[in-house]
């Protein structure tokens, strides 16, 4: 599994205070930042923690998968979990629907874990691909860490969540379908995120917007590319200097590269999703657990705050996986034992570009 | 597959979810989309009269071709639209589609004359009211049919064409859409637009890409030809799983219509097993031959059953005579009367010398022996 390497400086101020005065949901990260959670704990430990407040997340959505929905909902699950005010825009007629599926926290008495196989031998293991098992021993430790809340919940995609999660919150959802430009939606974030400011004393609770699907062609302001470059900028600078994290997902196939190129470098941390094909022999030999991979996940980019040094992961692609139909988790790819008997020689097939719809693996 | 693609229609949506929608396309390569969606529509509207649909209807809009065309192609089916005139309804965008004429002169009752193409949200308006007029409201669904996107896109922005087609997915009525696109009419963005809406894309293409896209060469002629009567049809369907199925087949014209094959595997499969490495591991007829006739240093061996002697550097003057008496008669046998050294170099040798004279033949094959372990 990745985990970016924290630094602890010499200089270690007076972080216990700080500590305490957090609010349910957040916790300290590195240089001096304060982190909220994805909602996927593997894409929390990917990222170094979580997401740090005041940065903005963009995913890039492959227009052949839905996969950018089961991030999304993990995250707004999250912010209702720990009762962080919510703001959801989508193209979709009625948004508040979608409320309905989001997945509740799965109970912790079920036991999930990602161990080896019951029926392994006893003896002699050869451990073909020896990282899995690094991080079952994290695993444990994580989860004795129990306050009142949870840092980060797993969540079951079957059951949805309760109803008093949703109701008699602050959460705020709206169509941008019909808005002929977008002051609609600038004004709700603003509004949203004035209730929010960052002062240097305690934050009490931290905000959540997701935009989903943003340049959807059924938008009427979706040809307008220069304004919502600008909205995304103006987005940036008032989440900056609040207490919050928005996350905005975008099907880049429908902008022009110029456009795509932009927007990707506005994200303080860059993810996309992509679809992968059914029945692909090549990537069936390449990769092992391919039956049960729904999709990729890449980490482009990690949000870098207060800090000029680089995250830089050991891997940055990821399968999606469901674990028994109701989990989402990310899997380092494994590369499957090269058949000798095929003849293909260990160049060709280490280069990974065998499948041209998988684009660039990354081991 | 054009099967699996007519039973996903034909099965419609499940509850809550969007409808299932197929974009056809084609281009000029290989021009068939039009015959395609015939094909489609003509199998959709059997299941629906057959009652093996949840779908209890079909409106067609048609744009680019007139509405007795379609009445035409049913009946040549063999469907009878007359008895089946609550079934499907067409709207005619195509008599008058800006509402220039004064007097439209009615086809029949299963036709509709729509004036207004250029707003969208009328032809939704539209759509939807003669759906319900069809099967009623409440749950009971439809399917759509759009003759050709093309001609929407060219009254109405990209914007508003997607909105209505969202729009049409996400109505609860609705059971499936599939619609026509002939994608070397528009920008790239357009028909990523499209497919980014649509559920199954079903694209034709050509079975031989024209080098450089020339048509007057006479070198592809004989391709265009081939073209104009086969081609490839590849159809990606997005699963529910998130998965996405990727399916080809080969696709004729004939006189009867179209027809789907399997795909035949034409050097699909042609390297067998040899792997991919950078250089030649296949020996040409030339080279096979070659091979065949190169003299290999081993004693035994002989033609005409004769021992072959091969020159070992060390020989007695007599067996020197009786080497060039043996040699001169190999010359000779050979049909060339070139001299010997000639022939020699001509022919590629094997100079072998053998470490001492009083070795049985070949008993040097195991250089292991005179160990002395």
């Amino acid at each position: 599994m990745a985990a970016a390497k924290t630094r602890s400086s010499s200089f270690s101020g007076n972080l216990s205070s700080a500590a305490s005065s957090l609010g349910p949901g957040l916790k300290c990260g590195p240089n001096g930042t304060v982190l909220l959670s994805s909602g996927i704990p593997d894409l929390d430990k990917i990222l170094g923690g979580g997401f740090p407040l005041g940065s903005l997340v963009m995913v890039m959505e492959d227009a052949e998968a839905p996969h950018h929905m089961l991030l999304l909902r993990n995250f707004m699950s999250q912010g209702l979990v720990h009762s962080q005010p919510l703001l959801y825009a989508s193209p979709a007629r009625d948004p508040r629907g979608f409320l309905g599926t989001l997945p509740s926290p799965a109970a912790s008495k079920d036991d999930k874990s990602r161990g080896p196989e019951p029926d392994q031998e006893k003896g002699l293991r050869i451990a073909w691909q020896y990282k899995k098992y690094f991080g079952e021993n994290q695993l444990n430790f994580d989860g004795q860490r129990d306050g009142k809340h949870k840092y980060s919940n797993e969540f079951n995609l079957r059951n949805p969540l309760e109803r008093h999660f949703i109701n008699g919150q602050r959460v705020d959802c709206f169509s941008i379908q019909d808005s002929p430009d977008l002051s609609i939606l600038q004004d709700r974030c603003t509004t949203f995120l004035s209730q929010l400011p960052r002062n240097d004393g305690s934050i009490s609770c931290a905000g959540r917007i997701a935009i989903q699907s943003f340049c959807a062609p059924q938008c009427v302001y979706s040809n307008m590319e220069w304004e919502m470059l600008s909205f995304i900028r103006s987005l940036k600078n008032m989440v900056q200097s609040s207490n919050s994290v928005a996350i905005i997902t975008f099907p880049p196939s429908l902008l022009s590269p110029s456009f795509c190129k932009r927007w990707q470098h506005m994200a303080d941390t860059l993810l996309s999703v992509k679809a992968i094909q059914d029945d692909d022999k090549e990537l069936a030999q390449l990769l092992t657990g391919y039956q049960d991979m729904i999709g990729f996940l890449n980490v482009h980019k990690v949000a870098r705050i207060n800090t000029q040094v680089p995250v830089i992961l050991e891997a940055t692609t990821f399968s999606i996986k469901l674990q028994k139909r109701r989990y989402l988790i990310l899997e380092c790819l494994n590369q499957a034992p090269v058949d000798g008997s095929s003849g293909t020689s260990y160049g060709t097939s280490g280069s990974c570009s065998s499948s041209s719809k998988t684009g660039n693996l990354d081991f | 597959m054009a099967k699996s693609i007519c039973i996903a229609l034909r099965e419609g949506a499940l509850e809550g979810e969007l409808a299932p929608t197929l974009t056809i396309k084609d281009s000029i390569a290989s021009p068939f989309g039009l015959q395609v969606f015939d094909h489609v529509l003509s199998q959709l509207f059997s299941s629906i009269l057959a009652g093996k649909s949840p779908s209890q209807g079909l409106i067609l809009v048609s744009f680019s071709r007139s509405p007795s065309f379609y009445l035409e192609l049913l009946k040549n089916k063999g469907i009878n639209v007359a008895s089946s005139d609550k079934r499907i309804h067409i709207l005619d965008c195509y008599n008058d589609p800006l509402g220039w004429k004064d007097q439209i002169v009615e086809i029949s009752s299963t036709v509709t004359v729509f004036r207004e193409v250029k707003h969208m949200d009328k032809l939704f308006n539209s759509i939807i009211e003669l759906g319900r007029g069809l099967v009623g409201g409440g749950k009971i669904r439809f399917s759509i049919a759009i003759d050709s996107v093309d001609e929407m896109l060219r009254r109405a922005s990209v914007s508003s064409v997607a909105r209505l087609l969202s729009n049409l997915r996400s109505h609860e009525q609705i059971s499936s859409i599939f619609w026509l696109l002939h994608s070397d009419l528009h920008k790239a963005r357009v028909t990523a637009v499209l497919e980014y809406l649509s559920s199954m894309v079903a694209s034709l293409e050509p079975s031989h890409q024209l080098a450089n896209g020339q048509r007057g060469d006479l070198e592809n002629f004989a391709l265009i030809e081939h073209n104009s009567k086969k081609g490839k049809f590849h159809v990606r369907f997005k699963k529910r799983n998130g998965r996405v199925h990727v399916m080809s087949e080969e696709v004729h014209m004939e006189q009867s219509g179209i027809n789907f094959t399997p795909l035949t595997s034409e050097g699909a499969i042609n390297q067998g097993l040899v792997p991919k490495v950078q250089f030649n591991l296949q020996l040409s007829e030339k080279e096979r031959i070659d091979k065949a006739n190169v003299v290999l240093p081993f004693e035994h061996q002989g033609d005409n059953g004769k021992p072959l002697q091969i020159y070992d550097g060390r020989r007695s003057l007599v067996d020197s005579k009786h080497e060039r008496a043996v040699a001169v008669e190999n010359v000779q046998t050979k049909e060339e009367s070139e001299s010997e050294s000639e022939s020699d170099r001509q022919r590629g040798e094997i100079i072998y010398y053998r470490d001492s004279d009083d070795e049985m033949p070949d008993s040097d094959e195991d250089p292991d022996d005179d160990l002395d372990i």
